[in-house]
């Protein structure tokens, strides 16, 4: 399974980066469409944050963080040592301002603009037209 | 090999008894889904956990390839 001596080191960047994203590439450069919403959403939050690019060893740090976290997609963001989420998980709890809660920060004003056609632009070109009501 | 949203469906709905639960092909290639998922047992849950949930009751088809990427959408 996991390398105990790499989990072991993850852990410590887990616990010393009050805000830490294990990304596919570098903030600057991401490598995944999900890993650049993440920074996009985080750069927004105006956080510092620490990143690690997860693509030079994706698959031991996949068992580390399946180890350590239950969860083996990247990316995967980390607050005051915990994990919040994933793309998803972020994108949602920031539009809804759990987000800037958990960062302690207040929630941006183009992040609640921003949402909606942000969202609907993701929608899938079969997927028939959004329905409000009941949801 | 693509996923049987059908199968898919049947495995939340197993593991989270009650649950309302839709699966959704994001990309027409069958391994790119979306899951909208209702379900009692979220209460009081965090999302990460809500959405381990899921992941955890499809975890086989995660596995063996059929699954490339779900997004989970939890309905309140």
């Amino acid at each position: 399974m996991a390398d105990p001596e790499l989990t072991e080191r993850v852990g410590e960047l887990i616990s010393q980066n009050p805000v830490l994203l294990f990304m596919k590439g570098t903030p600057s450069a991401p490598r995944c469409g999900f890993s650049m919403k993440t920074v996009q959403i985080l750069d927004r939050m105006g956080v510092e944050y620490g990143a690690i690019d997860v693509l030079p060893a994706l698959q031991p740090l996949r068992e580390v963080t399946t180890e350590l976290s239950d969860w083996e997609t990247f990316p995967q963001l980390y607050v005051d040592g915990k994990l919040l989420g994933g793309a998803d998980i972020v994108e949602e709890m920031a539009a809804s301002g759990e987000l800037a809660t958990a960062l302690g920060v207040e929630q941006p004003e183009e992040i609640a603009e921003e949402a909606a056609p942000e969202s609907a632009q993701d929608l899938p070109a079969q997927s028939p037209p959004l329905k409000i009501e009941g949801s | 090999m693509a996923a049987d949203l059908e199968e898919l469906t049947r495995m939340v709905e197993a593991a989270l008894p009650g649950s309302e639960v839709a699966f959704f092909d994001e990309t027409g290639t069958g391994d790119h889904l979306r899951a909208e998922v209702r379900a009692p047992q979220f209460d009081g849950l965090s999302r990460i956990d809500q959405h381990r949930l899921v992941k955890a009751a499809v975890r086989e088809r995660f596995d063996d390839g059929a699954i490339h990427a779900l997004t989970i959408k939890v309905l309140g």
